[in-house]
């Protein structure tokens, strides 16, 4: 029997379903968390706003779309930037006040964050509070065995390989990815090297927001959102990167994966009742065996 | 010096008098108004709705010159005194509804959505004695605590609180028996003579439902209703998800496996649109879904869209009915002013239950003669108007008593959604007939999906 005819039977058992929606669902989630795992690694910052700015990529996005006629995808692009100089305002005029004192403070601060961004995007969002960014693909879809993968889960994956790809292009070619790399591991040492922290940490916390804001495009086109979607994918994201390794990008890619295999097969095995206490179980299990996550690094 | 010290004096001594004349007779206090407040969670869609309709009814109820109350003498106006429960979630509700009858003393309590929510937000009001008419929360235990075992977490031993709840809306009970019988009267038919099925077959049905009080109850309350009714349906899967999901493709593939010939959705308007489409979509479930009347809501069809062509939704209220005119001339003068107030924004099911409740409450405060909260309550008891928005099985509005304990008696019915001109449409499907409805209330027959896949004989 050919390989290529035992995919449709492979595919047409409900187990192996759940596992290929695990995979496709963790893709948002593997770009959010390496952009929390970027401004984590570089900047030792812990932003539980980081979910919110998934939730305003959404809205940006809807708003490209639905009055400037944008196709979707491209109004990824203006997410990305729109979020990236939020990013940028909330390093230089927030974290970067409290730097160095009590990491309370940069706690609380993103605590604080999260309510802001709820409630004015539930003020400037009111009357359309559930909505979907509409995608010109609705409704198309490749048939894999007994399932359907839709269009916009295809693309979505492409494009956060591509985003990724280019992630990895920028700190590994270039001098800010080096100068990114390098302040990760030893800041005091860096600066010694001279290079200048503070626009790293601003350029390193652009990025993060933009990865954020491509994530919540994404999210935007394939399912419903409102203001109040932001706090579950940052725990998701936290416990992502925590799986995976901090400061690693095939950490958070690997440990994205794993999350959605595992979140999408207890849901199907246990009906949804313990899906998030199993995925937590198992970061809790990969902690235990190994502290530094799957791919961790010790760093500074 | 002395005169003019003597003159000063006389002057301050007379203004003072004159300020105190006129504060007992209360010149300068705002005039009395009746607060009613209105509970709705902002955050929601169907908070949105019940807060629009509230001013909707009270904005009307006011230019027609107010309430008479006869114990005062003379007409009051109504003021909104709005309670934002924010998303209407358990842990968000008491503490508004506590702060408008403590803080606000409101004289009367509209509104709540959520079961859950509306649970913890009817205890302030049980405590503090104040008539709630509870126009969301389609579990009815939130009338009737009192009957539940001791030891039950929900259980309230106060037969006199309690006694001031009133519950303005259809129950799991009454809509889980329009869909059972629809399903059994029309649905099985329809499978039978397509597919050529032995007439001895039961309907298959999966019932996917929010792991919430509300979900698990229609789980219930369908078994029980299709038992009771010894209707040919058989449940083969129930299946849950958690409140805070935002895939369903996991719960769809075990609805999947048990091969139903419909799918029925206990969910509320974004979930339930989600799992819709992702059924069709992803999981290949290319069933028939039936959506509860809470998605009776421009939401909903918003974000269905095409996918939620020839698919179900149970509904009390046609806010979009297509026809030239209206089958309640109530509804269509209801759907138009609120369209006119409120920059054509569609009114959805939890609106036109507030708008209701809000004449309800005027006609029991003029029937009781007075603000006194008791006698309001014993009032809404006596409650017996013409049916409004909500259809009605004696076509009068009445509240139970007994161990129906302040419930009403309302007729749902099902659309099936047609996509049409970029659109999509409800069409009423079943019954045939309605209470105070001349001629046929039916639109259309019902007919499977276009790429309907029954489940396995």
């Amino acid at each position: 029997m050919k390989l290529t005819s035992m995919i449709p039977l492979a595919i047409s058992s409900g187990l192996t379903q759940a596992l290929l929606f695990g995979v496709v669902n963790g893709c948002i989630y593997i770009l959010l968390a390496t952009g929390l795992n970027l401004i984590f690694g570089v900047m030792k910052l812990v932003n539980f706003a980081h979910g919110e700015l998934l939730m305003v990529g959404a809205f940006v996005a809807y708003q490209a779309t639905t009055i400037a006629g944008l196709n979707p995808y491209f109004s990824i692009l203006v997410s990305m930037a729109s979020v990236a100089l939020i990013g940028i305002a909330l390093e230089k005029f927030a974290f970067r006040r409290v730097r160095g004192t009590e990491k309370l403070n940069e706690i609380f601060i993103s605590l604080g964050l999260i309510y802001v961004f709820e409630n004015l995007a539930t003020l400037l969002w009111v009357e359309n509070y559930s909505i979907q960014i509409p995608s010109p693909l609705v409704g198309l879809s490749i048939p894999l065995g007994d399932v359907q993968l839709s269009y916009d889960r295809i693309l979505s994956i492409v494009i956060v390989i591509i985003i990724l790809v280019g992630l990895v292009l920028l700190t590994k070619k270039t001098k800010i990815g080096l100068a990114m790399r390098a302040t990760s591991q030893k800041s005091d040492a860096a600066m010694l090297m001279g290079i200048n922290i503070n626009k790293v940490y601003t350029f390193t916390f652009a990025v993060g927001a933009a990865l954020a804001g491509a994530a919540g495009a994404l999210y935007g086109i394939i399912l419903n959102f409102n203001p109040t979607i932001g706090a579950l994918p940052t725990i998701k994201a936290f416990a992502i990167i925590i799986l995976g390794g901090l400061g690693s990008i095939p950490g958070a890619v690997i440990g994205g994966l794993l999350y959605g295999i595992a979140e999408n097969v207890t849901g199907y095995l246990s009906n949804g009742t313990w899906q998030n206490a199993v995925a937590f179980a198992l970061l809790i299990v990969v902690l235990v065996i190994r502290p530094t996550g799957l791919f961790g690094e010790k760093g500074e | 010096m002395n005169k003019r010290l003597v003159a000063v004096v006389a002057i301050v001594i007379i203004v003072v008098a004159a300020f105190v004349a006129l504060w007992q007779l209360n010149v300068f206090a705002p005039a009395q108004t009746i607060k009613i407040g209105v509970v709705a969670g902002m955050q929601t869609v169907e908070g949105q709705d019940i807060d629009r309709a509230a001013q909707l009814a009270i904005d009307e109820i006011n230019a027609a010159g107010g309430v008479w109350v006869e114990s005062l003498g003379k007409n009051l106006t109504i003021e909104k005194v709005l309670v934002d429960t924010v998303d209407d979630a358990a842990g968000s509700t008491a503490g508004p509804v506590t702060r408008a009858i403590t803080d606000q003393s409101v004289d009367l309590l509209i509104g709540g959505a959520t079961t859950a929510g509306t649970l913890n937000g009817q205890i302030p009001a049980i405590q503090n004695r104040v008539p709630y008419i509870i126009t969301g929360a389609s579990f009815n235990l939130v009338t009737r605590r009192g009957s539940l075992p001791e030891d039950n977490a929900l259980y309230i031993d106060d037969a006199e609180g309690m006694s001031y709840m009133f519950h303005y809306c259809t129950t799991i009970a009454d809509y889980s028996t329009t869909v059972a019988h629809f399903l059994a009267d029309d649905v099985k038919t329809v499978l039978d003579d397509t597919y050529h099925f032995d007439a001895s077959r039961k309907l298959r049905l999966a019932i996917l439902y929010r792991d919430d009080g509300y979900g698990r109850g229609v789980r219930d309350v369908t078994a029980s209703i299709i038992a009771d009714d010894n209707l040919p349906i058989e449940v083969v899967a129930n299946v849950s998800y958690a409140t805070d999901a935002t895939t369903y493709q996991s719960p769809l593939i075990s609805v999947k496996e048990s091969s139903p010939d419909a799918v029925y959705v206990a969910g509320f308007t974004a979930d339930t649109a989600e799992v819709i489409k992702e059924g069709i979509n992803d999981v290949g479930l290319n069933s028939l879904y039936i959506a509860v009347e809470i998605c009776e809501d421009p939401q909903f069809y918003a974000l269905l869209g095409e996918t939620g062509s020839f698919q179900i939704l149970e509904s009390k209220i046609a806010t979009q009915w297509q026809g030239d005119t209206w089958y309640l001339e109530k509804v269509g003068t209801y759907v138009e002013n609120y369209m006119a107030k409120f920059d054509g924004k569609v009114p959805g099911m939890l609106g036109a239950d507030t708008y209701d409740a809000v004449y309800i409450a005027k006609s029991a405060i003029e029937n009781a003669g007075t603000l006194d909260k008791e006698a309001v309550k014993n009032a809404l008891e006596d409650t017996d108007m013409p049916q409004s928005l909500i259809i009605m099985e004696n076509e009068r509005i009445t509240f139970s008593t007994g161990t129906n304990y302040h419930e009403i008696l309302p007729k749902t019915f099902i659309e099936q959604l047609i996509w049409n001109e970029g659109e999509l449409q409800p069409y009423v499907v079943y019954p045939k007939t309605m209470p105070g409805i001349e001629g046929n209330f039916r639109q259309q027959t019902f007919f499977p999906p276009m790429e309907y896949e029954p489940g396995s004989p």
